[in-house]
């Protein structure tokens, strides 16, 4: 136990200086264009020998951030050998205000000197708000992978290599002292444009390459770097399991006919689907297209029971936790909203909540089981607030 | 077996999200109904129209810029993939992406070119090659590529018949002016088909009764007035309110230069006074319903961060005295001040205006008008002054007040809508001097907001209020 103990202490005391150093740079960086902003205001001003200055705040500014500000304008005034004094005193007068717009803030000086009138304006980016140093409870982790402007469809992800699945080719980066860089693009070729909420499936083994997209299939190898692509309604692998699916060349789901491991066999048009084995129990799920999540067991016959309200997104993870496997759903908001992802297990016909859900900066935008042993969850988001598509990856670990 | 604690803040919080809506990823099919506001007649980007605001909702889905602005207000690629400028930021060059008009034919920059002109004749287009095009645009302009996002910019196909053809989403299917247009899903367009099968706008329904009684199940959305908000909100039901993006503003229409040519132009100084009666407390209290913040510059304070700079002109014993002084000299006439016939808020903001100018002795007297919203068919009204509702034409604030001095007639000819600003000290100076005139009153800067069905899904908004419909769906649909 105090063992324990010790170690939250120093996790909190790591949060707190990574808080107070994430604060301390914020500052530094406010301070450094507060001093420029007063550079700009003395040499508009006509560099006078004294001048009142007031200040007035009607953005979020924080009142720390604030007084650093101030002290900063303060020091590059002194150091410009300008006497700060009353209104009453100088013929110089400067209010400050720190404003905001729509992005960001702006720092306006209004000088008054005698009849003349002058303005200086600046824009000051907002810090990005400091991740929370709340601990974390949860027992998903994300791990970021990547993040780019184009549109990520799906990723494999190995010590040696990252391959990315874009709507116009295969990327290829090699690690080189823990960063990925760039090896190869091989270009993806389809004569026909692709449907909207583009979705697509890249499986890896060694150095080939297969990506599923709608009404093409492109093979090819990442050494030596080729790939071919054609017009093809193969079915795509979904999981490592053998579970495979026929998805709508024009659309953005599988039209429920199945292949693999379950071929023959037909469920409602779906977005997401897994399957795994419960002791000798073979079990699915699907998220249909019509909002709902079908379970099945033993067969696909008729589903024993039906969710609603379910995310469209859904993979399948293993872990040394409760059942061994654990069903991570996003959440059920729009498609441009922030996401979250939760797990839940299916016990008889309950499906049980077993983590609080992660909350993610944007909307899922592909959930794919992942690993040799599928202990990952391999994910991309849109982030609304930079634009830009995140890889991740994500796990499940025992106890809080 | 007893659920733990975490188990049961799990399950509860599951249950949460499960009582939310429908899964998150788009599906194909169905019809939406659109109910708007206003009456178009012209679905033209550059034609006369008395509502050209709403006639640019539907025109978005119908037709594409070379850029775009995404739900964020972000400058985004359209059917220009990339663009590059010399140093000056004069020349700009638009690289086309490979897209079709909904004639079937492909898009090359010989149309670009042909569709700008008619947009913008002051600058000099050309087609490179097949797939580029350069704009000279006679001096710099740094957002240029904000600019051709603006409406007005839309690439058009125009035949010999007259007929408009677009790349955009969907397709014309029906159209009857002022009354109802359908569009189908354009299954060739070049970023993927859109989700609903097919997009029917009804226009100039008024729903107050359907949306008292939740009468409004057939449709996927419905434009609403600030002043319907507050009984709707009371029943629950899912609106999206925008941030402050319209301006109400009062314009003169005779700038003091046109003095001795039609009709003579309000006195300056009445103006002035005019403008320090408004009691925009209580136009934005009550009127606009806490939906809006008293405005007393052009672009509202969240967008520039330098609006509250500008003198707020409503002192009443102001206004007495510049009556007076006027009144001293001149015989001051009354003012005809026409709004939209066709909206209430304007009807009653007018009413108020001009109740509150008689308090400094000011006669204003308020009439309805159907052509108040056409920039064209304004010139040749017989009115003083016009209350205009202007909504937010970008993010970017050069080209926002670029678009809304043009809309009220204060930008000088030939100026290209390019204000060579980039600077807010510059743009600060820039709708300082177009204020200081009084040819514009700004009133209040005002929200707008939708009605949404529980089955409509990935309406988005961006700041300017715009409906971003690219990942818009429905529920129902097969």
């Amino acid at each position: 136990m105090p063992k324990r103990l010790s170690a939250l202490a120093r996790c909190f005391l790591c949060l707190l200086v990574l808080s107070i150093c994430a604060v301390a740079q914020e500052n530094s960086a406010a301070a450094a264009s507060a001093t420029e902003f007063a550079q700009q205001i003395v040499e508009r001003a006509g560099n006078p020998q004294s001048m009142s200055v007031s200040f007035q705040n009607i953005s979020v500014l924080l009142p720390e951030m604030q007084e650093s500000v101030q002290n900063a304008i303060f020091t590059a005034f002194r150091n410009a050998n300008i006497r700060l004094v009353k209104p009453e005193q100088s013929t110089v007068q400067t209010e400050i205000i720190f404003s905001e717009d729509w992005q960001g803030y702006l720092w306006i000086a209004d000088i008054q000197s005698g009849a003349n009138k002058q303005m200086v304006m600046k824009k000051v980016p907002r810090p990005e708000r400091a991740a929370s140093a709340k601990a974390p409870v949860l027992t998903i982790r994300k791990n970021t992978v990547w993040q780019q402007d184009a549109q990520i469809l799906d990723f494999y992800l190995d010590n040696q290599q990252l391959v990315l699945l874009e709507p116009t080719e295969i990327a290829i980066y090699a690690g080189d002292g823990g960063q990925w860089r760039p090896r190869y693009t091989l270009a993806i070729v389809h004569p026909e444009s692709w449907p909207r909420d583009l979705r697509g499936r890249l499986i890896v083994n060694g150095s080939q390459l297969t990506a599923f997209l709608p009404g093409t299939r492109c093979t090819g190898s990442s050494s030596p770097p080729t790939l071919e692509c054609r017009a093809s309604d193969d079915p795509w692998q979904i999981d490592s399991s053998g579970l495979a699916g026929f998805f709508s060349p024009r659309r953005n789901f599988f039209t429920g006919i199945l292949a693999g491991s379950s071929a023959g066999a037909s469920v409602i048009p779906f977005f997401s689907g897994a399957t795994w084995q419960s002791g000798d129990l073979k079990q699915w799920l699907f998220t249909g297209t019509d909002g709902r999540a079908r379970f099945y067991q033993y067969d696909l016959s008729a589903p024993i029971a039906i969710f609603s309200g379910w995310g469209g997104n859904m993979a399948a993870i293993r872990s040394p936790c409760g059942s061994g496997t654990q069903l991570l759903m996003s959440s059920p908001n729009d498609s441009v909203r922030p996401d979250a992802v939760q797990a839940v297990e299916v016990l008889g016909r309950e499906a049980l909540p077993v983590s609080t859900p992660i909350e993610l900066a944007g909307p899922v935008q592909a959930m794919w089981t992942a690993g040799k042993n599928s202990e990952f969850v391999n994910g991309v988001m849109l982030s609304p607030e930079t634009g830009r598509y995140e890889a991740f990856t994500l796990n499940v670990s025992c106890g809080r | 077996m007893k659920p733990s604690r975490l188990m049961s803040a799990a399950v509860a919080s599951l249950a949460l999200v499960l009582l939310a809506q429908a899964s998150s990823r788009p599906r194909y099919g169905g019809a939406a109904h659109i109910v708007l506001r206003d009456r178009v007649n012209t679905l033209d980007p550059l034609g006369e129209e008395d509502h050209p605001a709403t006639r640019d909702r539907m025109n978005a889905l119908i037709f594409e810029n070379l850029t775009s602005m995404d739900a964020q207000g972000r400058l985004r690629s359209g059917l220009a993939s990339s663009w590059q400028s010399d140093a000056s930021k004069r020349v700009w060059q638009f690289h086309l992406r490979l897209a079709e008009f909904h004639d079937g034919s492909v898009l090359t920059a010989a149309d670009a070119v042909a569709s700008l002109q008619r947009s913008m004749g002051e600058w000099k287009i050309t087609a490179i090659d097949r797939q580029t095009i350069s704009i000279d645009a006679t001096a710099s302009a740094p957002h240029l590529p904000e600019l051709l996002a603006l409406p007005r910019f839309a690439i058009a196909k125009k035949t010999p018949e007259n007929t408009l053809f677009g790349t955009g989403p969907y397709k014309f299917s029906e159209w009857q002016a002022g009354e109802r247009l359908v569009l189908t899903a354009n299954d060739d367009y070049w970023g993927g088909r859109p989700f609903p099968d097919s997009i029917e706008f009804q226009m100039g329904l008024p729903l107050r009764d359907q949306l008292l009684e939740r009468q409004l199940g057939p449709y996927a959305a419905a434009e609403l007035t600030v002043d319907q908000l507050r009984s709707i909100e009371q029943t629950n039901q899912n609106i999206m309110i925008s941030r402050q993006s319209d301006l109400f503003a009062i314009v003169f229409l005779q700038g003091d230069d046109a003095a001795g040519r039609g009709r003579k132009p309000v006195d300056p100084r009445i103006r002035e006074a005019l403008a320090n009666t408004v009691n925009r407390g209580a136009i934005t209290s009550v009127i606009l319903q806490k939906r809006a913040v008293a405005a007393s510059g052009i672009l509202p304070q969240w967008l520039t961060g330098y609006e509250s700079l500008f003198p707020g002109n409503n002192s009443m014993d102001r206004a007495k005295e510049l009556r007076s002084e006027t009144a001293a000299l001149v015989i001051v006439p009354p003012i005809a001040l026409a709004y939209d016939a066709s909206d209430p808020i304007s009807k009653l903001l007018a009413e108020r205006i001009a109740l509150d100018a008689r308090e400094a002795g000011i006669v204003v007297q308020p009439f309805g008008e159907a052509h108040v919203g056409n920039k064209q068919a304004r010139s040749s009204l017989n009115a003083g002054a016009v209350l205009l509702r202007l909504p937010l034409a970008a993010t970017e604030p050069s080209v926002a007040l670029a678009a809304r001095m043009d809309e009220m007639g204060l930008l000088p000819e030939h100026s290209a809508l390019n204000l060579k600003a980039d600077q807010p000290e510059q743009l600060f100076d820039l709708e300082g001097k177009a204020l200081q005139t009084f040819r514009v009153i700004p009133i209040a800067h005002s929200s707008q907001a939708v009605w949404l069905s529980p089955a409509t899904h990935n309406w988005q908004q961006s700041p300017t209020g715009s409906w971003q419909l690219d990942q818009f769906w429905v529920e129902g649909a097969r």
